[in-house]
């Protein structure tokens, strides 16, 4: 019996310790409500299977912040400092929606910014709307994320009948720069939110190009093994692979079409886990020639990119990718509405949101011109850059091939695949 | 005083400070999470019927909630059906199902049991993935579907505050326990107490263990059911990967062992452990240190149970009776009964 | 018809992979009768451990095993031994402690998520692996050589525990021990002992496993979900405890994973391996190569 009780004392012990220590946190971190500070919430993957998206759109975010304080704030109020809240979505829209509450209600936030998944952006920007908080997306490509009337929802990236209208003006122009004749077309993709929305728009592209599509196929993004996907590609024979996957998925994916010896004329992916900066390291060699459309790329020519890239390369180990340049230049584009609202309320930060014409500045190291969000929030300018990865002599890299005005100069792209 | 009357007055003291906490706690953050922490105690203790008395081990309660949210949400989007009524229809459906799946599966034994009904959810959400109409029904695949929050009413179950969905989870909450513990007292209460620890036993006693249990599977799905409406209304949106997910069927059944199964407490006790823990831990290191409060979740539950492997239950219950010897003076011999 | 041979041989040495990866999982429970839900985190260190041997030592990516194999024992050992011996011992006279289900459910989350912690998100992969992509091809036919290797190292080490289990003096306390642990404990056998031991073996062939799946696998923390369910699945269908049923019940997913896509989307064959799934549980709920244990 005596054991008993000391079993039990032992745990209650064990237990009121680490009680105590989350309400420590949790007083503490309430008590810190600085005065001149805006306060901005971000909802991101940092654990769960999108947790390396997560980790680089957090780092981009605190190098914006780092450079606008060091530059003295926001003005307008007084050289208010930028701070950042982060919270942890697991990539589950239940803890999206549970973190925007709580960053509304208890840390107070001014602003927010998120979530990456579509699924987690989809409902949580509902709660903001709901507040009144504002809501800057700097990349989920969901169309309807922008379309369900809601008044403080703005997007910086492209949605996705962007992103998929690109994808086959770039095939055209290739055609009839390279004189190949593209008939048959293959869709690979994961099976969720985002591979669905973008085959769906593929389709009616297909449709609509004349073009046939020989292979319509969802993947598991679980999956352990690719090489049935991978062997149904090589007997449907297309001559074009249009694909969406996952950082895992994408490197499993590349790995096999190169074993399985898959004859193709190009690879036409869609960014995320074919931007993913493990994904040339993974992929190495077989990842040449693909060609990838993403928001940004390092050769980009634009003052200044160059040097966010190389500060940031040297902070945290990789490039910066498209989405990661996504949440850079939305902390900007913050800052820029915070000092022409010159106010923390959340129905003046969202009226100088709206009224956003950001063209040039620290932030802007983007193709295109200028953020100008139209009536839905969505960035009218946003656009996309073809990048094709190959090697030049410095090892593998991401190139910029299309639209032509922004080809890195000197390269042709290679198209189509040389047979190794 | 008596023991029976203290009980029955802390008991009468929690239900009273549960319904006044939204006029003072006026902090939608915590309102969020304590509707959360009533929902898992609420799905805890549903579970408990089929989890806890009839000794089995389901790990895919997930699947009968996703039932639930996606029934009533559909007829509520597309036939502008009441989620109320949504909600009794799909409950009716998961009972079905339920008892479909439990036909065969209580027949196994632990482990086996415990897997089947894995692979049965599995299969569920795997199902929903992969279908977009299911005849005139619009379940939009793994895309989801998005309850827009306008129309706001009792009536359609939406709510702009707080407050609304925290009544509806507490009643919830009182009736599901209200209704165990009945349960508990009745004849297949019995049978499913006896059935659980000595299924040949009871079998000689001409105890119907199989019709028990199946019983209890049936009441279980129902109300685990009802609940999947709640979420559905209650956040807006439903996804088959993050609402029929492996993780929502486990911590319903960690929150349960936890709390300490086949007790009525137990349910709420785990919840009220867990819930924190697992915000609290999320909200302080999510951002800095990602990935730790998965890990503290994990630890708390080793250590929990490495020190109390029945459960918080018997422990607190220990605790609280030593309380009551101390102050209760007058006890006799009456009420030690 | 050249078709489905390829598909089969593909399905036959990805299953046995998928099988090597339940073995484990098959044989902690023979002995112990508990789902090891931390098996696919095990098989996710297992998988670190040998990125670390190679990348640090340079050697042939299988050299790895003299190093990966008596680590993941040890590990597999001292796990059991520190954490979850005591609630056996709480729990002695229960007959399926599913409190032990909780803990190894508890041990999944420290892994995986101390993984993240420690090394980051990131997707790894071997460094100048000389295995990458090597295929031998036979007239059109291709067959990956690295999941050959796979499928001699699944079959070698079931027979290779099989027989240890048959004829050693610790196998045969191992088997007493799981027929009957009151009886083997009245016989002299220390059942906690045994425990270890099963653990530890077990334990160790997730990391025979990982480290034949390493040459042509990302690393990365959550990696173990992926082959957890799936070995849930695998040792149901090939009978609980029984170690050739979990090679041929990997193999069995293995062939409808390869072959079924095929005819349908890659996406149903999911649903297809849970339908078989619940089916045979209904028919022969022993599995299909299962034998009967009084438990």
């Amino acid at each position: 019996m005596k054991k008993v009780i000391t079993r039990h004392w032992k745990f209650m012990g064990i237990l009121t310790v680490l009680l105590s220590f989350t309400m420590v946190f949790f007083t503490s971190n309430t008590a810190n409500a600085g005065s001149n500070v805006v306060r901005i919430g971000n909802i991101i993957p940092l654990s769960g299977p999108s947790a390396s998206v997560g980790e680089q759109g957090k780092n981009a975010r605190e190098m914006a912040v780092e450079e606008i304080n060091a530059a003295g704030g926001i003005k307008s109020l007084g050289g208010a400092k930028l701070e950042m809240f982060y919270a942890d979505s697991e990539s589950k829209p239940e803890k999206g929606v549970a973190e925007a509450e709580r960053l509304i209600n208890t840390n107070k936030v001014n602003v927010l910014t998120g979530c990456w998944n579509s699924a987690v952006t989809y409902p949580t920007t509902a709660v903001a709307e709901r507040y009144g908080i504002p809501f800057l997306v700097p990349v989920s490509v969901r169309d309807t994320i922008t379309e369900q009337g809601f008044k403080t929802v703005f997007r910086i990236a492209a949605k996705d009948s962007w992103w998929t209208r690109d994808q086959f003006a770039f095939l055209k122009d290739m055609e009839k720069e390279f004189k190949i004749k593209v008939k048959k077309l293959a869709f690979v993709y994961e099976n969720g939110d985002w591979g669905k929305g973008f085959a769906g728009q593929w389709k009616e592209l297909a449709n609509k190009g004349g073009y046939k599509v020989v292979l319509d196929e969802p993947y598991p993004s679980t999956s352990t093994d690719l090489s049935p996907v991978v062997q149904k590609i090589k007997r449907a024979k297309p001559d074009v692979l249009m694909l969406v996957s996952n950082a895992a998925d994408a490197i499993l994916l590349t790995n096999t079409l190169a074993e399985y010896k898959v004859k193709l004329k190009a690879i036409i992916a869609s960014g995320g886990g074919h931007a993913d900066p493990s994904f040339l390291k993974a992929a190495g060699k077989n990842a040449q020639y693909i060609f990838d459309i993403v928001e940004w790329e390092t050769d980009v020519n634009k003052p200044g990119a160059k040097e966010a890239n190389a500060k940031y390369k040297a902070k945290y180990g990789y490039n910066l990718t498209g989405e990661s340049v996504d949440a850079y230049i939305a902390v900007y584009v913050l800052a820029d509405a915070l000092e022409r609202a010159g106010s923390l309320d959340p129905a003046k930060i969202r009226e100088a949101l709206a009224a956003t014409n950001y063209r040039s500045g620290t932030g802007m190291i983007v193709g295109y011109e200028a953020v100008e969000f139209d009536a839905s929030g969505q960035n009218k300018h946003a656009s996309l850059v073809m990048t094709q990865i190959n090697d030049i002599g410095n090892g593998l890299e991401r190139i910029t091939v299309w639209p032509k005005a922004a080809r890195r100069a000197g390269y042709t792209p290679v198209c189509p695949m040389p047979k190794k | 005083m008596t023991h029976q009357n203290i009980k029955k007055f802390s008991l009468a003291l929690v239900g009273i400070i549960a319904f006044v906490l939204p006029l003072v706690l006026r902090s939608p953050t915590y309102l969020h999470i304590l509707v959360l922490l009533y929902f898992y105690a609420y799905l805890t203790t549903s579970w408990n019927l089929v989890g806890g008395f009839a000794g089995v081990l389901p790990l895919g309660h997930a699947a009968f909630v996703g039932i639930g949210a996606y029934t009533s949400t559909i007829l509520f989007l597309q036939y502008g059906i009441s989620p109320w009524i949504g909600m009794i229809v799909g409950s009716i459906l998961a009972t079905i199902v339920g008892v479909l799946i439990g036909l065969p599966t209580l027949k196994m034994r632990g482990a086996y049991f415990a897997l089947a009904t894995i692979a049965f959810s599995e299969g569920v959400r795997v199902m929903i993935e992969n279908i977009d109409f299911l005849g005139p029904f619009k379940l939009n695949g793994p895309r989801g579907l998005l309850i827009p929050p306008l129309n706001t009413g009792l009536a359609n179950f939406l709510f702009v505050g707080k407050e609304p969905y925290y009544y509806i989870i507490l009643i919830m909450l009182i009736m599901a326990l209200a209704f165990t513990y009945f349960i508990s007292r009745s004849k297949l209460g019995y049978y499913l107490n006896a059935g659980g620890e000595e299924p040949e036993a009871a079998m000689a006693l001409g105890v119907n263990v199989a019709r028990a249990k199946l019983i209890a599977m049936a009441m279980s799905c129902f109300l685990t059911a009802l609940a999947g409406t709640f979420y559905a209304q209650f956040t807006l949106y439903i996804h088959p990967r993050s609402i029929i997910s492996l993780d929502l069927s486990f911590e319903i059944a960690f929150i349960a062992l936890i709390g300490g199964r086949g007790s009525i407490a137990g349910p709420v006790l785990g919840a009220l452990l867990l819930r924190p823990v697992s915000d609290f831990s999320r909200i302080y290191f999510g951002a800095t240190l990602p990935g730790l409060h998965l890990v503290i979740f994990g630890v708390v539950l080793v250590l929990v149970m490495i020190y109390q492997p029945r459960g918080l239950q018997e422990p607190l219950t220990r605790a609280f009776n030593k309380l009551l010897d101390r102050f209760a003076v007058k006890t006799t011999m009456e009420d030690k009964k | 018809m050249i078709y489905i041979l390829e598909d089969a041989i593909n399905g036959i040495l990805m299953g046995s992979i998928y099988g090597l990866t339940a073995l484990g999982l098959t044989i902690i429970f023979g002995v112990l009768k508990v789902i090891n839900f931390a098996h696919g985190s095990l098989l996710m260190v297992g998988m670190y451990v040998a990125l670390w041997v190679v990348s640090f030592s340079g050697l042939h990516p299988y050299l790895a095993l003299i190093v990966v194999v008596p680590v993941m024992y040890l590990f597999g050992y001292c796990l059991q031994d520190v954490i979850i011996k005591p609630i056996f011992k709480a729990e002695k006279d229960v007959r399926e402690p599913i409190t032990v289900i909780v803990v190894t459910t508890g041990i999944w989350y420290i892994l995986d998520n101390l993984t993240l912690l420690i090394f980051g998100p990131q997707y790894r992969n071997l460094p100048d692996n000389p295995l990458k992509g090597k295929m031998l091809e036979i007239g059109d036919m291709m067959i990956s050589v690295p999941k050959l290797w796979g499928f001699i190292a699944a079959v070698s080490t079931a027979a290779a525990v099989y027989w240890y289990f048959q004829k050693t003096r610790t196998g045969r306390a191992i088997r007493a021990t799981s027929l009957d642990r009151e009886a083997a404990s009245l016989m002299g056998i220390n059942q906690y002992k045994i425990y270890n031991v099963a653990f530890g073996i077990g334990t160790a062939t997730a990391g025979i496993a990982a480290v034949t799946l390493v040459p042509f696998y990302n690393i990365f923390p959550t990696v173990g979900v992926l082959f957890d369910i799936k070995g849930f699945i695998i040792v149901v269908l090939g009978g609980l405890g029984s170690m050739g049923g979990a090679i041929l019940g990997g193999i069995i997913i293995g062939m409808i994973e390869s072959i079924a896509p095929q005819f349908m989307t890659a996406t149903w064959t999911e649903a297809i391996v849970y339908g078989l799934f619940l089916v045979v549980l209904f028919v022969k709920p022993s599995g299909l190569f299962g034998v009967k244990y009084d438990w």
